[in-house]
């Protein structure tokens, strides 16, 4: 009974509250409309725009481009050794992939989609990543790095920009050429797990982020927009660019680190003769990049532009009748 | 050919082998959960509308806009998120301020028009989206009880450049902005069935 009494009193309380809540808002209510009015034939309610995202066949075609670019400039870079072939090809690269995709689905970012895809498995990642990110590196194993030479739009960019090529002490050079790994180590870290750390009473505590978005120097001159350290960081690499060949893709590209291993097992590669066997060494200054050692290409560190087939002596078109003339004007060092 | 050639020539071949088995490896057990068309949207039930898309997003004009709902508007005269309902008032009892600082929620009469009283018309509201920078003030003042919440912020598919992040993901707060698979309208009925990070 006195169950049942109470359930009757808490339904009256509850009638009671509600008819309280009503005579407070009914205010509010004459005010605002809940629901949309009945125009009747006055007027039709407009239907809100939901511009749909990219179709699936321009997302096909994004992983197509990439595709014929590796294919072009394994064919320019391998077959045709055509310098003009692969500057043509970056070009378009750099305006497609850099400019008109604004550096977004990006293989070197994709490092980082992998990373917390295989870390988490509720994480999703789309089949275009995996595509961008896989392609590449095998396409090194058959061709080397012909993704920095031709198709890469951060490459392209500073590739374009190399005008006063100035020689890096060997030494330099090499040692830096470690830093890529580091920034490898730590993008992966941080994009799968973020960082947590605690020394005594030092602490670091940090989630999970992508880095190298982050930090990336060239997007934001792809968007024309971004943060501050973002530009001026791409500005600085811009200015060194123009003496220093490529300083993103030597000594920072953590994706170009993984290429470079990936390429010193190739199955073809540039050889700065057409005679696989012969590399006759007269032009070791012919690589702005550092990349000729004991006169030959190395694998893993050449970033196939091509520029060091027009020193060659044996280009094809050098052997041409006209071109006697230029093996004539050639300077030695 | 020497014999030191030959054992390079194993040993290139060798890590080929390995380094083709990998990447086929890896690619395949990724392609398997990979999804087709992921895009990011806001998840209008944990948005509060904080003013972060408008400054996170990599474009200079972020690609969140609001939107307006029409089937939830009341088409209210006095709008609380065209209205800023706290400035002053004019003679007419129409309050002076407006919410959106671009201006881009645009007001117009429709419906049968009563010339006499301006409290008996109705009035919609459409979002400029040349204008609107995404800011949310419009939507956070539409939300209820004061408003129906039709107003609500979208990343529009046009504009956004689909970054491998999203920075107003990282940014954002209430973890509102989420990874939908189907392609098109943002989440609505349940907030629940929605798959995302």
């Amino acid at each position: 009974m006195w169950s049942m009494s109470s359930i009757i009193r808490s339904r009256h309380l509850w009638l009671l509250a509600f008819v309280v809540a009503v005579l407070a808002s009914s205010a509010l209510y004459a005010q605002y409309q809940r629901q949309p009015p009945d125009f009747g034939e006055s007027y039709s309610l407009p239907t809100p725009e939901h511009p749909e995202p990219r179709a699936a066949w321009v997302r096909i075609f994004d992983i197509a481009a990439l595709v014929a670019g590796l294919a072009a400039g394994a064919w320019l870079i391998l077959k045709r050794r055509s310098r003009t072939g692969v500057v043509i090809l970056s070009i378009g690269a750099l305006a497609y992939f850099g400019f008109y995709r604004k550096g977004c689905i990006c293989p070197i970012g994709a490092i980082q989609n992998v990373t917390l895809s295989l870390v988490d498995p509720h994480y999703m990642i789309s089949l275009g990543v995996i595509a961008f990110f896989f392609l590449p590196l095998a396409a090194a194993l058959l061709f080397g790095r012909i993704f920095c030479g031709g198709v890469c739009p951060i490459g392209a960019v500073q590739d374009l920009v190399l005008l006063w090529p100035k020689k890096v002490p060997q030494k330099l050079d090499r040692a830096l050429a470690w830093l890529p790994y580091v920034y490898l180590g730590l993008a992966v870290l941080f994009a799968g797990w973020g960082l947590h750390l605690k020394i005594g009473d030092w602490q670091i505590e940090a989630g999970r982020r992508f880095l190298i978005c982050e930090w990336d120097p060239f997007i934001g001159i792809f968007r024309i927009s971004g943060s501050f350290h973002m530009l001026a960081i791409g500005a600085g690499f811009i200015l060194a660019g123009m003496f220093i060949g490529r300083p993103y893709c030597r000594w920072l590209c953590p994706y170009g680190g993984i290429l470079s291993i990936l390429s010193r097992f190739a199955w073809k590669n540039v050889h700065i003769t057409p005679n696989q066997d012969r590399d006759c060494g007269l032009f070791p200054e012919a690589c702005p990049y550092g990349a000729i050692r004991d006169r030959r290409a190395d694998r893993g560190s050449c970033l196939s532009c091509a520029r060091c087939y027009e020193y060659c002596l044996g280009q094809p078109e050098l052997r041409s009748p006209g071109g006697s003339d230029r093996l004539v004007q050639v300077k030695l060092p | 050919m020497s014999e030191k050639t030959t054992r390079r020539q194993f040993i290139d071949r060798s890590a080929r082998i390995i380094g083709f088995a990998g990447i086929a490896g890896a690619a395949g057990l990724l392609a398997r959960r990979a999804t087709g068309n992921a895009v990011y949207q806001v998840d209008p039930f944990k948005c509060t509308a904080c003013d972060l898309c408008r400054t996170s997003c990599v474009l200079s004009h972020s690609a969140v806009k609001a939107v307006n709902d029409f089937e939830k508007c009341g088409y209210c005269m006095l709008c609380p998120a065209y209205f800023d309902v706290m400035s002053h008032p004019d003679e007419k009892g129409i309050p002076a301020g407006k919410v959106c600082p671009q201006d881009a929620l645009k007001r117009r009469i429709v419906g049968t028009v009563d010339e006499d009283d301006p409290n008996n018309n109705y009035y919609e509201y459409v979002v400029d989206e040349a204008l609107c920078d995404g800011c949310g003030k419009c939507v956070k003042a539409c939300k209820p009880p004061a408003g129906n919440g039709s107003l609500r912020l979208e990343i529009r598919y046009s504009r956004c450049v689909e970054c491998n992040e999203c920075t107003i993901q990282t940014a954002c707060p209430d973890h509102a902005i989420v990874r939908v698979v189907t392609p098109g309208l943002p989440p609505k009925e349940s907030p629940g069935d929605v798959e995302h990070v």
